[in-house]
């Protein structure tokens, strides 16, 4: 039989055994393991998402004639435009391509679109995610960009084998490059100012002292294409306020962010279709 | 006959149901109107209640291997280094096994102090691991102190249905919680 005092303190020494196991186990083990804990769970989280689209799907199913044929009707205007639009683009790209060969410049990164429904928000005060129905069975790659109609969402952080996680534009661990509309100048862009009671904002740091903003002109703040990450041009948000940083050497300011970004259903991910090439 | 013991399974099995249904309420709670305020939106954690029943009322082998695997389903599906739930349910565990005998365990006023206490720790210790990464680490808490509240308000609710659920899945199998013997029902 073992002695009392040992007897007492043997919850802390499995405790012990316990840390020192995980601490020696291989990094690859670790990852097995953590993927496999979350494919344990990911068949629930996905079918509570297709739940709700059938939840939609039956609250359609009772809207009026009338309502549909409205609908209907917004969405052929829609369609005609986003045609038009479309054939814009093709012109537009063709003549980039153009230009490209003329001044033997090297191609931009091309990019394939896979559109993706949101399974699970997770906006905490610690990280701000979200889980998407598309993965490995897609394509998905972990840091690919992901956007909506109008602009950035976040990136992928991991991809399981049929889902993914987003990691927000407003999680603290987002860090982007970026520059204000109108200016080359870089400047970073990171996410986490998440009030309980109000929008989600970003913070922009190292902005030239010339740039100016304020709530009666707000700056867009766009992707500036460097990392090769995410596409230049792609809206971030708008910067409403600018003020000198400690160092008097930059400016600093707050980044209001789409109010959308906290109940988005549908994303597109940017599957890069060369990565070998950049 | 050597009888299979499957009391582990069933506290992680519940465990389990907890963590989908915290994640339900948080896709949902991502953002809401409430009465006259436009934008709110608010998380819950509720890691102190996964812990409360392995740590009261099972045995030490069982209530060890559901208390661990509990913590890599969490860290799992969050955002944390693969491993930090473990540690820490692991060291309330650890912590509740060496003092429950002189408490009154079976009592659910006890296990509701022991999941508010045990949540507190788990929500303070991840959000000083994580506060660092947090460019207004000011303006962070506030938002951290709302997620507390929300989560220890949930868990005085919860905690008295969640026992009863585990309680009753035992009582279903006609199992004793802590020795694994069968009782009548």
């Amino acid at each position: 039989m073992l002695p009392k005092r040992f007897d007492q303190a043997r919850p802390f020494t499995t405790l012990g055994v316990v840390v020192l196991a995980w601490l020696l186990l291989p990094v690859a083990v670790k990852t097995f393991t953590r993927s496999a804990f979350f494919e344990i769970q990911a068949p629930v989280t996905l079918a509570d998402s297709y739940v709700d689209d059938l939840q939609n799907f039956w609250a359609s199913e009772l809207k009026s004639k009338q309502e549909l044929i409205q609908a209907g009707k917004s969405l052929a205007g829609l369609i005609s435009k986003y045609s038009f639009a479309n054939q814009q683009n093709q012109d537009l790209h063709a003549e980039n391509l153009r230009l490209e060969n003329l001044l033997n410049l090297p191609s931009l990164p091309a990019y394939r679109l896979e559109p993706a429904r949101v399974a699970r928000r997770d906006f905490s005060g610690w990280w701000q995610r979200m889980v998407i129905r598309k993965g490995r069975n897609y394509g998905i790659k972990v840091g690919s960009p992901v956007v909506y109609a109008d602009g950035i969402v976040g990136r992928v952080a991991e991809v399981h084998a049929y889902s993914s996680e987003v990691d927000l534009i407003t999680s603290p661990s987002f860090r982007i490059a970026a520059t204000a509309e109108g200016d080359n100048r870089p400047v970073s862009y990171h996410g986490g100012d998440n009030e309980t009671f109000s929008p989600p904002r970003g913070i922009v740091d190292f902005v030239p002292l010339d740039v100016s903003a304020s709530q009666s002109q707000p700056l867009r703040l766009v992707t500036s294409g460097l990392g090769g990450v995410f596409p230049p041009g792609l809206t971030i948000g708008s910067i409403n306020q600018l003020e000198p940083s400690t160092d008097g050497m930059f400016k600093t300011g707050e980044v209001k962010l789409d109010l959308r970004l906290n109940s988005l259903t549908e994303v597109t991910v940017l599957v890069l279709l060369n990565p070998d090439q950049f | 006959m050597i009888r299979s013991d499957y009391r582990w399974l069933v506290v992680f099995g519940c465990n389990l149901l907890l963590l989908w249904l915290c994640g339900l309420a948080n896709h949902w709670l991502a953002h809401f109107s409430f009465l006259w305020i436009d934008h709110c939106t608010v998380s819950l954690y509720l890691g102190g209640l996964l812990v409360t029943y392995a740590a009261l009322r099972l045995d030490s082998r069982h209530g060890w291997a559901s208390t661990l695997l509990t913590g890599l389903a969490a860290d799992a599906s969050g955002a944390l280094p693969f491993g930090t739930s473990l540690v820490l349910f692991g060291l309330i565990h650890a912590v509740m096994l060496h003092t429950r005998q002189r408490f009154p365990r079976e009592e659910l006023a006890f296990a509701i102090v022991v999941a508010l206490l045990a949540n507190l720790f788990l929500f303070m210790a991840i959000s000083f691991l994580l506060i660092g990464e947090n460019p207004r680490p000011a303006s962070a808490w506030v938002r951290l102190f709302f997620d507390l509240l929300a989560s220890q308000i949930t868990i005085v609710l919860l905690t008295g249905w969640f026992m009863a659920l585990q309680n009753t899945v035992f009582i279903f199998f006609r199992q004793h919680p802590e020795t694994g013997r069968r009782v009548a029902s």
